[in-house]
């Protein structure tokens, strides 16, 4: 049989198309680095959590890579300054699935970016980690491969709540909001969930967040009886003039609410120290330290191994933990999954049970995709911070 | 309570009748309402924080360094917002161009300051209560810059060339004014003005940047009212302004205090659409 010059072209393009396509792959893929996208607010106006869980992120891949990372393969962490925007998030997000090929992202931080790119993360099939509260991000049904590693909005007002009545026994309660979208939607649930709960919210209020003098709505939540104020704003100079008010006016009620009421600028803005007591913020057990001034053992672990190589003076413990869970994750996920494959991925945060993370014991089942235990999150002496803990409010055990 | 109303209202007010007066200032000699003048406001503040409580310096030194600080800023406005856009005023392209500067001005100071409120001194640590330093010293200096821009208009050339320029621009600069030098100038003493509102309010508003659309806003209330290049008029509104908006949120709350003030400021202007103390405009035929 005569072979032709059109043969020899056709047979040539074959080998080198397998040889491209199917030949090589598999070596390559048993060596090429396991690479994490990183979502993060690294500057910008909400840049303070970004930074902290980027120190635990890089403890964790460091770690890894220094055991001989996953599977033998290197953890690499692409990181992308998304600087709170949403529309950067989007942009973020489209060059990890399409361009750099990622395995797992981890982000973004804050709940804006989230609702921007888990839709997308949804139709890429790609495995998400986020700390974001806002709590219609959790959707096992419309994003499946969406897992949240920190409380939901829904889990933080419960820890209020409870804590109003059941630690305080306090039954009349006014409620403030900023005037944000978040301001809003927040004080609406948790009057809500008071009430439920058989509370007497005596006053409600939205205050806007710039307001010089707070006088007026304290003044009105005072002579409706209230014997404890559930605030929740992201503003730290309005919960600082609340407590100026407060001391202004000679009343002791106790403030319990947002995590932004233990934020260190409030110690700036406070005319005196003693405005600060009596404020109960949101915290975790996980980084509170009893009356002993001692942390739970596992994650006093923690501190004691990255001490002197992180930075925990400046930030909040619960967000270095946070980000070394995230990566500790994903790396367990694929040594289990046998690769990188997304569904593999999927399936063992599906699956997981009690898993003893730094920042908190989480659980995940198909249907449940928030795996932060709601009795984990408790409240906190708002002045208390040391190196990123905080005292647990009186009360708890 | 009401001691507390008029003490925080007049406070208030007296900060927004001082941005009133910054933007008459620019408006007097360029025909333009620049809506950097909050933003000025918002600096005053920011650059009195950052002086004394970062640099640690005293509030004597402060004061004409913040106060030189937003001069600078005002004639940068009129250079970059204002003079491009002077041909073609019948078309309003410096709402555009000022707001577009005010913008630049609140992100600028959002990244290079922050984006938390930051504390503000107490400069004199005088009274308490309602008679606390926070709520008098707005007041004594929004009376003080009244007094002293009454003696520039009134008793100095200098003054007289701003009003000179403010009533009859070409005729001004037919008798050989310096019409620009003297722009530039109404914006440095505007930049000033801004600058005193922010650090006398300081302790009241805090070091923040978002209270540069908060003033703009309210501070352009005053002018509307008390008429458009009247600062006596604008101080009065802007007082007045202040109490309304107190009492407004003691009797009904935050969110319907807003709608309060805007409902009353829209049934003023229906009423006298020349401002309480404005002159109807002249139309020529």
């Amino acid at each position: 049989m005569a072979i032709s010059r059109r043969d020899v072209l056709l047979g040539g393009a074959g080998v080198l198309g397998a040889m491209a396509s199917g030949l090589p792959r598999p070596a390559l893929a048993q060596s090429e680095p396991v690479r994490i996208g990183w979502l993060a607010a690294m500057t910008g106006p909400s840049s303070a959590p970004a930074i902290g869980f980027d120190r635990g992120v890089h403890v964790a891949a460091n770690e890894i890579n220094a055991a001989g990372g996953v599977n033998g393969r290197p953890i690499e962490i692409i990181t992308r300054d998304t600087q709170g925007d949403p529309t950067k998030a989007v942009n973020a997000t489209q060059e990890m699935i399409s361009q750099l090929k990622v395995h797992a992202v981890w982000g973004p931080t804050n709940s804006g970016e989230s609702l921007a790119v888990s839709p997308i993360m949804a139709r890429g099939r790609m495995p998400n980690l986020h700390p974001c509260v806002i709590d219609s991000l959790i959707d096992p049904v419309k994003f499946p491969n969406a897992f949240r590693l920190a409380p939901s909005n829904t889990q933080w007002d419960d820890a209020v709540r409870n804590y109003c009545l059941k630690i305080l026994k306090v039954n009349k309660v006014a409620v403030f909001g900023d005037t944000t979208g978040y301001g809003v939607t927040a004080a609406n649930a948790s009057v809500d969930g008071l009430k439920k709960d058989g509370a007497d919210v005596v006053y409600r209020a939205n205050i806007d967040a710039t307001q010089p003098d707070m006088t007026p709505d304290m003044l009105r939540a005072k002579n409706a009886g209230a014997e404890a104020i559930v605030c929740w704003s992201t503003s730290t100079g309005m919960d600082a003039r609340l407590f100026n008010t407060r001391a202004a006016m000679g009343w002791d009620v106790p403030f319990v609410g947002h995590p932004s009421m233990s934020s260190g600028e409030i110690g700036k803005l406070v005319a005196k120290p003693a405005n600060w007591e009596k404020v109960y913020a949101v915290g975790y057990r996980s980084c509170s330290y009893d009356t002993a001034g001692k942390l739970p053992a596992h994650t006093q672990e923690l501190i004691d191994r990255i001490k002197g190589k992180v930075e925990l003076g400046d930030t909040l413990l619960w967000w270095v933990a946070g980000g070394y869970d995230a990566i500790t994750l994903f790396a367990k996920a694929i040594i289990a999954s046998g690769g990188t494959d997304s569904q593999g991925i999927v399936k063992y945060l599906n699956g997981l049970d009690k898993y003893p993370g730094y920042f908190g014991t989480y659980t995940f089942t198909e249907k449940q995709h928030n795996g932060y235990p709601t009795e984990d999150v408790v409240m906190s002496v708002a002045s208390s911070a040391r190196d990123g803990t905080f005292a647990l409010a009186p009360g708890y055990s | 309570m009401l001691a507390s109303i008029i003490a925080s209202g007049l406070a208030t007010g007296a900060v927004y009748a001082l941005i009133g007066i910054t933007y008459n200032t620019m408006f007097a000699t360029s025909r333009v309402m620049s809506f950097t003048a909050g933003q000025l406001g918002m600096l005053g503040g920011v650059f009195g924080s950052l002086f004394m409580v970062v640099w640690g310096l005293p509030s004597l030194v402060a004061l004409p360094l913040a106060l030189l600080g937003c001069a600078a800023v005002g004639v940068v406005t009129e250079f970059l917002a204002v003079r491009p856009v002077l041909k073609s005023l019948d078309k309003h392209l410096y709402v555009l161009s000022t707001l577009a500067l005010a913008l630049m001005i609140q992100q600028v100071t959002a990244i290079k300051w922050g984006t938390e409120p930051r504390p503000f001194p107490r400069l004199l640590d005088i009274g308490s209560g309602v008679l606390d330093e926070k709520f008098w010293l707005p007041v004594a200096t929004c009376l003080l810059v009244i007094a002293a821009l009454e003696y520039l208009y009134r008793r100095t050339l200098v003054g007289r060339a701003f009003i000179a320029i403010a009533e009859d621009n070409f005729a001004a600069r037919a008798l050989g004014l310096p019409e620009r030098d003297l722009r530039i100038a109404s914006y440095a003493l505007a930049g000033a003005i801004g600058a005193l509102a922010g650090f006398a309010g300081g302790e009241l508003l805090l070091a923040f940047f978002a209270n540069g659309p908060l003033l703009s806003f309210y501070g352009f209330v005053p002018v509307a009212l008390g008429g458009l290049g009247n600062n006596r008029g604008a101080a009065i509104a802007g007082l007045a302004l202040g109490l309304f908006q107190q009492a407004a949120n003691f009797l009904v709350g935050g969110v319907f205090a807003s709608v309060a003030v805007f409902s009353v400021f829209i049934v003023v202007l229906l009423a006298a659409p020349q401002g309480l103390l404005g002159a109807a405009a002249a139309r020529r035929v």
